[in-house]
Formats: C-alpha cells, sequence, structure tokens
C-alpha cells in the first residue's frame, strides 16, 4: 500500500514538475531537459508490463495535454515503458536484482546508473525529437537535439535522486 | 483459432504497446492538422486554470519591461486622438464620418503559456469564445503579428504561432510590393521564411516585411519583420527569403486579437470564384 502511494504521488509531482518548470525552461540550441522518465525507470522492478504502459501512457497523455503536444510525450513514455524490462534484462549484474527494493542512485552501481539510464533517456529523447520534427532532411537537428538534452536529462535525473530519495540505512 | 489466440497470448505484450502507440500518435498526427481532441489541449477548463496560475506567479518577472511597451504604444496612440491635433480648415475635419466604415475591432489578450524551442509553437491566451474570440483570427503584438486562433474553448483559446511549420499567412515586401507566404523552419525562433516569390523581383536587404491583409485575417500593413538575406532556390525561379522577425517571441505577454468585421462579406465574395479545373 505504502509503495502506491509514494508512486502515486511522484506521478503528480513529475506531471506539474515537467509540464510547468521543465518544458518552460528554454536553454537554447534546442536543449530541452526531460525528467519524467526517471518517474517510469523508478517504477517496482517487477511491476506488471501492462499496468507500467498504462501509467506511461496517462502521465505523458498529462505532460501534452498542458503543454500543448498532443500525443508526443505519451508516445515516447509508453516506448520507454515497453523497452524498460527488456534493458533491464540485459544490463542485469550477476546476481540478479533479487535485493534490489526500487532502481535508484542509491540502490545499485554508478555504472550500472549511467549506462541503463544514459541507454534509455537517449531512446526516448531520440524517439521524441524524430517524431516532433518528423522529416527526413533534419536529421541533423534531430540528433544535434538528442546528443545535447540527454546528458542534461540524465544528470538532472542524478541531481533529483541526490536530492529527493532518502539514504537507505547502511543497517539493512 | 487455437493459433491465433496462441498469437495474441505470445505478443500481447507488443499488442498492447502497438495501441497505446496508436492511440498516441493518432492524436499529435490530426492535432496537427485539425484541433478535434479539443478536450486535451491547454485550452480546456483544467489545464487553463492550472496555467493561469503559473501565469499569476510567472507575470511580474517581465513587469517593467511590459510596462515600458505599453506605454510607448499608449504615446503613439495618444499622438492619433483628435485632442492633439489642431483643425486647420474646421469644415474638412470631422472624426465621426461616414466616409470611414470601421473594418477592424481588437480585443486586448494576455499570453499565459507559450513555447518558442519546439518544431511547432502554440500560445495560449487567457480569452475565449465568451469574449468573442472564434478560430482562424489574426493575433498581433504592437511590435509584429504573432499567429492565427486555432482552438477555443469558453474562457482561453490556442494561438498557432509564426513559430509554427504550416502558417501560410500572407505578407508582402512593404516597398516592392511582392507578396509571399511566411513559413518557418524550426530552429531559430528569431527567423522566418518567406516563400513564393519569383525571383526576378529586386529584394533589397533590410527592407520591412508587412502583412498584405489578403485574406482577411490580419489588417494590411501590420509589422512582420525585415529581411537579413535571400538566395534563389534551386531549380526553382523563386527567391528563398529569410528575415528577423521584430517580435521577440521568447518574453511576448500581451497581444491582442483581431476581429474581422467584413471577413464574412470577403469570403462570401470570394467564393464566387469558379474553382481552377484539374488538368
Amino acid at each position: 500500500m505504502r509503495i502506491v502511494i509514494i508512486h502515486t504521488l511522484r506521478f503528480v509531482l513529475f506531471l506539474f514538475a515537467q509540464a510547468l518548470l521543465f518544458n518552460q525552461l528554454e536553454i537554447g540550441f534546442g536543449i530541452q531537459a526531460m525528467i519524467y522518465p526517471l518517474f517510469i525507470l523508478l517504477l517496482p522492478y517487477n511491476i506488471n508490463i501492462f499496468l507500467s504502459m498504462l501509467i506511461a501512457f496517462a502521465l505523458g497523455f498529462g505532460i501534452d495535454s498542458i503543454s500543448n503536444t498532443y500525443g508526443l510525450h505519451a508516445s515516447a513514455a509508453v516506448l520507454l515503458a515497453y523497452l524498460r524490462p527488456i534493458i533491464f534484462k540485459s544490463f542485469e549484474p550477476r546476481d540478479g536484482y533479487e535485493d534490489t527494493q526500487e532502481m535508484n542512485f542509491y540502490e545499485m552501481p554508478t555504472s550500472w546508473l549511467l549506462s541503463v539510464f544514459g541507454l534509455m533517456l537517449l531512446i526516448h529523447h531520440f524517439w521524441f525529437f524524430t517524431l516532433e520534427l518528423f522529416k527526413f532532411n533534419e536529421v541533423g537537428f534531430i540528433l544535434q537535439k538528442t546528443i545535447l538534452s540527454a546528458p542534461i536529462s540524465l544528470i538532472v535525473c542524478i541531481l533529483i535522486q541526490i536530492v529527493f530519495i532518502r539514504k537507505p540505512s547502511t543497517s539493512r | 483459432m487455437r493459433n491465433l489466440i496462441a498469437f495474441f497470448k505470445r505478443f500481447r505484450v507488443f499488442l498492447v504497446f502497438a495501441v497505446l502507440q496508436g492511440l498516441a500518435l493518432s492524436t499529435y498526427f490530426t492535432y496537427l492538422n485539425f484541433p478535434r481532441a479539443q478536450y486535451l489541449t491547454s485550452a480546456s477548463i483544467v489545464n487553463g486554470h492550472i496555467l493561469t496560475v503559473k501565469n499569476d506567479l510567472t507575470k511580474h518577472f517581465n513587469l517593467s519591461y511590459n510596462n515600458y511597451k505599453l506605454q510607448k504604444e499608449n504615446i503613439a496612440l495618444r499622438k492619433r486622438l483628435p485632442q492633439s491635433f489642431i483643425p486647420i480648415q474646421s469644415n474638412v475635419f470631422k472624426i465621426d464620418d461616414t466616409l470611414f466604415h470601421q473594418q477592424y475591432e481588437y480585443i486586448a489578450a494576455t499570453v499565459i503559456n507559450s513555447t518558442f524551442d519546439k518544431r511547432n509553437n502554440y500560445f495560449t491566451l487567457n480569452i475565449g469564445s465568451s469574449q468573442g474570440i472564434k478560430r482562424g483570427m489574426g493575433v498581433f503584438s504592437d511590435k509584429g503579428i504573432v499567429g492565427v486562433v486555432h482552438n477555443v474553448s469558453e474562457h482561453f483559446s490556442v494561438v498557432k504561432s509564426v513559430l509554427t511549420e504550416a502558417i501560410n499567412i500572407d505578407v508582402m515586401i512593404e516597398s516592392s510590393g511582392a507578396f509571399g507566404l511566411l513559413k518557418w523552419d524550426g530552429g531559430n525562433p528569431k527567423i522566418g521564411s518567406i516563400s513564393g516569390i519569383s525571383n526576378d523581383m529586386k529584394i533589397k536587404k533590410w527592407s520591412k516585411i508587412v502583412t498584405r491583409g489578403g485574406s482577411g485575417i490580419f489588417p494590411r500593413g501590420l509589422q512582420v519583420g525585415i529581411v537579413s538575406s535571400f538566395k534563389p532556390v534551386e531549380a526553382k525561379p523563386l527567391w528563398d527569403i529569410s528575415f528577423y522577425y521584430s517580435e521577440d517571441y521568447r518574453k511576448i505577454q500581451r497581444v491582442y486579437v483581431v476581429k474581422n468585421l467584413l471577413k464574412y462579406e470577403q469570403k462570401e465574395l470570394e467564393s464566387l470564384i469558379p474553382p481552377d479545373k484539374e488538368e
């Protein structure tokens, strides 16, 4: 029960933080920081994939309806939720995810975090910007946006985890 | 039959994924052309109120600049008031005459949400159908044109800004009268482009671009920008003209919506033109 409440609260916070804060930040060079992928990545490891895709869809649509993008974020979020178990599986550490409660900064090794989160964010951003521009002759601009935005999103996502997620007590 | 069920069972994750993707993408691509999904936009009541609260928080950031702009515009308008004229020939000067019939009315509005770094940028205004806004009305600020109303709810409206791919507002170069369609290539929110001007026209750098007023959305002669560069399009007898917008869309707040009182009359007349036969 506790976990449901936590994730519901996070859902609302991520929705409004993305739509009202991060979508309004206009840094230039086509950079757009996106933090809501972090919410999808932080869902429990063994969550039903249908449920996670539906949650991702709802989150994406909420962001879309506030920032007038009509389905772009929803599409990218659903893709992320779909690929999540596949990528987690392929990056599984030797002793599996048995002990981990949540794939966050404190529970996982940094190299795992950087590679998995980085890869997921790259895929997500590439999909998003491809759909947004949707033209062959703008491939350069799509790549520019993806390559510049993904590292910034990754840094912001890690900072959010450091600041907001409580460090688990070492006695456990 | 059993095979079919087995197939669905095997690919059920992918099928749900495909259905959700289809739903999201169809909304996206239909909206680009036709705003059917009205309840999903920032013109809807709930999102409109959220954005109003956000705007209440952020509107003061540019307050002094906006006040300055309004003041300047007030001075320009005050100059035209009858009180600031001296009638030279009292029998000629008349304020309220029948020679001029009012064609355009303006409704003031505030931009409560805007973007400029997406491929298609939409602005949300704080007025809607209850203030007389309709789809297809033009929107401009004191420095230049802003866009065309795309979607209206009772108290809010969404404007398709000039920072959109297929905005197609008819503009002309003030000095020569050559006209074309305004486009935006994406990327830089300061630079737009004009297509459709034939390359035997002479164009000077830094010449002013204004609206043509052909389609009745904007009055003639509203500022749009100044020509920054032009080069011929390959394999076509056309210029590819880029220009600097005169308005800075990154900090736009106060705008006016154009209400054309004679639009219906113009449309009715123009609908009498026989359509071109396809050959």
